[in-house]
């Protein structure tokens, strides 16, 4: 029942990236759900799970992206499993916390995604352009991931409350 | 049995894991550009419903907000519709009038028409997963006869063109994508150069030599070579110019024809024979 639950609300986010936030955000920057879901499951995942799924949203974000398919596989599976490999290490409660992780970890993400693109297929990528298009990218997922953390928090509270599971930490 | 901390081998090992296999999807991507990935069709197949039904929902939300909340100036707002709307009768009969004198000129001098090509409606039902690309889905694909490189375009131009087709829905690039290039010319003087995306809301038009006179405000128009758009759609409109004396050519920024924060609909224009 939790995977089912895991599949549903992973496939409710994929459609919100690509249908409602770019209503809510009409402009070039749009925050980036599939990061943050890549961060909180790095986090709270048991054992290396939190490793394996972020990759599955990378590539599930590729094949749903115009980009060269692998691109988000890598940079959500790095994210997913430095935050695995140290999240015994840091303190990732709060919003300060969280939004500085999570601006850090958009930063890596964008920078991994045009060093790609551009290295692989020839793009043109614009200095200043890029590097204001990725720190407001990386605000933005700062100031979304606070609010989706505390929800993915009752959602896992609510999912060890009536089905007991071994996929999240327990709270 | 007790559970055991992964160690840094691990946590290594899966490093070079997903590094190899990135590696390995790229360089498929990448070789097989040509053609459908199959993993890529089952995702889209599977999240293409999802999509639709959001897209739905966003829009009766939009639909709501416009008709119910935000009436404070509707009474001005029709009045000046009433008006816009018996200056547009006056204006159709005028062009009703047009229209028959074309089709007798039409038949008179056995005139080809270039737009009697098939073509199918579709609904924009998502955008791309990451900001960085500039992407749509359309909820037509494989199944009404859309294919990859078909030219996507709406009334007011050029939108994009197919890089991927499902059996449901289908991916556009479109004409602001920094890897889009549309090889275009200017309606009035028909000097060329090529449409480049770049990655805004507005592209930019190389190689125009830099003796070529442009002003802001020239027109431009798809030049037909290259075999995705056909000649004479409107691409976009001149904004700004910039003319260096060392340069060979002019660095010139267009306006696209089409908004793309507000696309609703386009229209694919399928091969097959043109129609006489």
């Amino acid at each position: 029942m939790t995977h089912l639950v895991l599949i549903i609300t992973l496939v409710f986010l994929l459609s919100m990236q690509t249908t409602f936030l770019r209503v809510i955000f009409p402009g070039n920057v749009v925050p980036d759900l599939i990061l943050i879901v890549a961060i909180y499951s790095g986090i709270h995942l048991k054992r290396t799970r939190g490793i394996w799924l972020a990759a599955l949203m990378g590539f599930l974000q590729d094949c749903l992206s115009g980009g060269l398919l692998g691109v988000n596989f890598l940079s959500k599976g790095l994210v997913g499993l430095f935050f695995c490999a140290i999240k015994e290490k840091i303190f990732v409660q709060g919003i300060i916390p969280i939004g500085f992780f999570v601006f850090a970890a958009s930063l890596v993400d964008g920078i991994i995604y045009f060093a790609l693109m551009t290295s692989l297929m020839g793009g043109q990528a614009k200095g200043n352009h890029l590097l204001f298009s990725i720190i407001i990218f990386g605000i933005f997922n700062a100031v979304i991931a606070p609010f989706l953390f505390y929800m993915f928090d009752k959602g896992r509270q609510f999912l060890h409350r009536k089905f007991p599971n071994h996929v999240f930490e327990t709270i | 049995m007790p559970y055991r901390r992964p160690q840094g081998k691990y946590f290594t090992s899966l490093l070079a894991g997903i590094l190899m296999l990135s590696l390995i999807l790229m360089t498929v991507n990448a070789r097989y550009d040509k053609v459908n990935l199959f993993f890529e069709s089952i995702v889209v197949l599977f999240v293409s419903p999802a999509q639709s039904f959001f897209s739905s929902v966003t829009d009766s939300i939009t639909d709501g907000f416009g008709h119910y909340f935000f009436l404070v100036r509707t009474s001005i707002e029709n009045e000046r519709l009433l008006l816009e709307l018996d200056r547009l009768s006056k204006k159709n009969n005028k062009l009703l009038e047009r229209n028959k004198f074309l089709e007798r000129s039409a038949n008179l001098t056995n005139f080809m028409d270039e737009d009697a090509r098939p073509f199918v409606v579709a609904k924009v039902i998502g955008y791309d997963a990451t900001q960085w690309s500039k992407v749509i889905f359309i909820n037509k694909g494989t199944d009404h006869k859309v294919e990859k490189n078909l030219s996507v375009v709406t009334d007011a131009g050029v939108v994009g063109h197919v890089i991927h087709a499902s059996l449901k829905s289908s991916k556009v690039l479109l004409i602001t994508d920094s890897r889009s290039a549309v090889d275009s010319l200017f309606q009035e003087s028909r000097k060329s150069g090529i449409v480049v995306g770049t990655g805004e809301d507005i592209c930019e038009m190389k190689f125009v030599s830099i003796s070529a006179k442009v002003s802001v405000g020239d027109k431009v128009v798809s030049s037909g070579l290259g075999g995705v758009f056909r000649k004479g759609l409107v691409v976009g409109s001149v904004v700004d110019i910039v003319k260096e004396g060392h340069e060979l050519f002019q660095e010139i920024r267009l306006a696209t024809s089409v908004d793309f924060s507000n696309l609703e609909e386009v229209v694919v224009l399928l091969s097959g024979q043109e129609e006489m």
